[in-house]
Formats: structure tokens, sequence, C-alpha cells
């Protein structure tokens, strides 16, 4: 395949204002809805509707690209970098989720208990108060839903680990087989991951059914059902995105794209899913079982 | 700190360690070796041997998960 050897400059594209216009309409019609308003709800399903097609078109015009050979290892190389930043992002993302879930529980409801120089602050807001996590007995829980009891971590959770665990041995399966020129075990290997993927997906949605119908342990639930939801619900956010993302390699790996030298979408998209497994054993620990 | 606190740090001391390398060879190597591949390979053995350790000890009785207390 043909590269060129200069720079690679692109040619004007829509794709970013389309972008930009469906963000601002699904994020402002998002704050709409919270406040009821029936055209927000409407704006932020356009919105998204809209980054769902931008994010196919310009992902497909960028692979049509590469397959024509557009590319040369300087592209290549900013696409890595491009990666880099991201991964960069999403780690700092992260890390301010788990960083309230710490301060909440290591810091300020010990504080409000009367924990280290706040004796007086436990003395005269909440005496009775008690700081135990899961943080259960609020100490006013009026404007709150009181959870009847939290999910058990052998159960759902654990299934759910395994699930994800052995979608990361499947896709490293599916990896090696790209480096060693095998193709069936290549495709195999990446939709025995994506069923992995869906498969916790579906089991997530379980987990949150019997947390709200059962356990009346909701977003409202105080610090605890917040953070509890707030990790977990964004994680699964990037289950979805990791598993449509992996769709598109299987569909590139079906068509004969990639090969041992070329394969950045599918190292890109591999490392995505392993830090997105790694994320979710943090999960696991600091939250069912620490 | 304690000692189960001490285990899962120092797994994840090495998770991480070597999902980062990973990361290090996919920007340096630009898909010319093996050393990802290596290096994720090396990541999820570890994080199952994590979770083989986790269920353990649960079953032994070591650890308790998070209750309401």
């Amino acid at each position: 395949m043909q590269s060129r050897s200069d720079y690679y400059i692109p040619s004007g594209s829509y794709w970013p204002i389309l972008g930009s216009v469906g963000l601002f309409a699904m994020l402002g019609g998002f704050a709409g809805s919270l406040h009821g308003s029936i055209a927000g709800t409407v704006a932020m399903v356009l919105g998204l509707g809209l980054i769902i097609f931008m994010v196919f078109g310009w992902i497909g015009q960028v692979v049509h690209e590469s397959e024509t050979g557009f590319y040369n290892k300087q592209v290549d190389m900013s696409f890595r970098m491009g990666m880099g930043w991201f991964i960069f992002s999403e780690v700092m993302f992260f890390a301010a989720f788990f960083g309230a879930l710490f301060y909440a529980r290591q810091l300020s409801v010990p504080w409000l208990a009367g924990e280290g120089n706040n004796f007086w602050t436990g003395e005269l807001l909440w005496p009775e108060f008690k700081s135990i996590w899961p943080l259960i007995q609020m100490p006013d829980a009026s404007n709150f839903t009181v959870p009847k009891g939290i999910i058990t971590a052998w159960e759902l959770p654990a299934i759910n680990t395994l699930l994800l665990l052995t979608s990361g041995a499947t896709l490293t399966w599916a990896h090696w087989a790209l480096m060693n020129k095998n193709r069936n075990q290549l495709i195999a290997g990446l939709i025995l991951t994506i069923v992995l993927g869906i498969t916790f997906l579906g089991l997530q949605i379980e987990e949150y059914f019997l947390a709200y119908t059962q356990l009346d342990l909701k977003l409202s639930s105080g610090i605890y059902g917040s953070t509890f939801f707030m990790l977990t619900g964004f994680h699964g956010f990037h289950v979805t995105l990791g598993v449509i993302m992996l769709t598109i390699i299987l569909m590139r790996c079906i068509r004969g794209h990639f090969n041992m030298d070329r394969h950045f979408g599918f190292e890109g998209v591999a490392w995505y899913w392993h830090f997105v497994d790694v994320v979710w054993l943090g999960l696991f620990v600091v939250v069912y079982w620490l | 700190m304690e000692f189960k606190h001490l285990i899962i740090i120092l797994f994840f001391i090495f998770i991480i360690y070597s999902l980062g390398s990973a990361l290090y060879y996919m920007m340096k190597d630009q898909g010319g070796s093996k050393r990802m591949v290596k290096a994720l390979t090396m990541r999820i053995g570890i994080s199952i041997l994590l979770f083989v350790v986790i269920i353990f000890s649960f079953w032994m009785g070591w650890i308790k998960p998070t209750g309401v207390a």
C-alpha cells in the first residue's frame, strides 16, 4: 500500500462542528429535562442522535482514509499521541470520582461524627450520629431515600468481575492471534469479548434494577448512593463505548483490515478495554470489599 | 494499615505498572513489536490472580465484604 511521505494535512471537514452542535444540544437539553422541559428532552435525544451519527461518520471516514493509503507513519504517531492524551483525561476523570469517594468516606463523613479536630461539629450538629460506611444511617435523612441495604459483593458484582476479567483474557487471546497472523482466532476472540461485555452490561442493569426496586438504593440515597451510582454508572458508559468500539474493530477484522505491523485501531481499543477492566477491578475492591 | 490493604495495593502497583508499560510500548513501538501484547498478558494475568486471591480469602473467612453494620 502506497503511503504519502509528506506531512498529511486533512481537508476541511464538517464533523467537528456537527459534534459540537450535538454535544451542546444534548447537554443543554439534559439540563432542560432536569427542570421538566419536554423541549429539553427532545433536544437531548436529537443531540445524542447527532453525536452517534457524527461518531460513525467520522470513524468511517478515518477508516476509509487509512485503508486507501492516505496515512503515513507521522499520522500514525499523531493518532497515538491523541490516544495518549485521551487516556490521560480518562485517568483524571476516574481519579476525580475515586477521589470524591475517598473524601466522603475517609474524611468528611467521619468529621461530621466528630473525628479529627471536629469534636464540636459532631456535638453541635448531630450528637447521635455515628460514622459508619456504607452510610445508611444518615445524620439527617429527611431529603434522601434511606436504603434498606446494599448490593452484596460475592453475588452479581463478583460474577460481573469474572465476566470482565474473562473478556480481558479473550481480548488478549485475540491480540496474540493478530500478532501471529491467525485471523480466525482474532475474530473469535473479539466476538467472545463483545458477548462478555454485553453480558456484563445486562447484569449491571439487573443490579441497578434490584437496587432501585428491592433495596431502595438510589442516586438520591445520600453520599453512598451518589458515589455508588456515579462510579459504577460512568464505568458502565465506558463499557458501552468499549463494546461499540470493539464491534467496529470486529467488522474491520472481518473485512480483512489490519495486519501484524499496521493495527493501531486495534491496539487503541484493546488498551482502552484493559483500562476499563482495571477501573472495574478497582471499583470491585474499593466499593464492594474494602 | 491492615495486611489485606497492603496486599491489594501491591497487586494494583503491578497491574498499573503492566498497563502503563503497555501504553508506553504502544506509543514507542508503533505496532512493530510484541512488547505491548506481552505487557497486557501480564496485566490480565495479575488481575485474575488478584480476583482468585480475594474470592479465596473470602471463602477462608479472612476478609468480609462491605456490609451494613
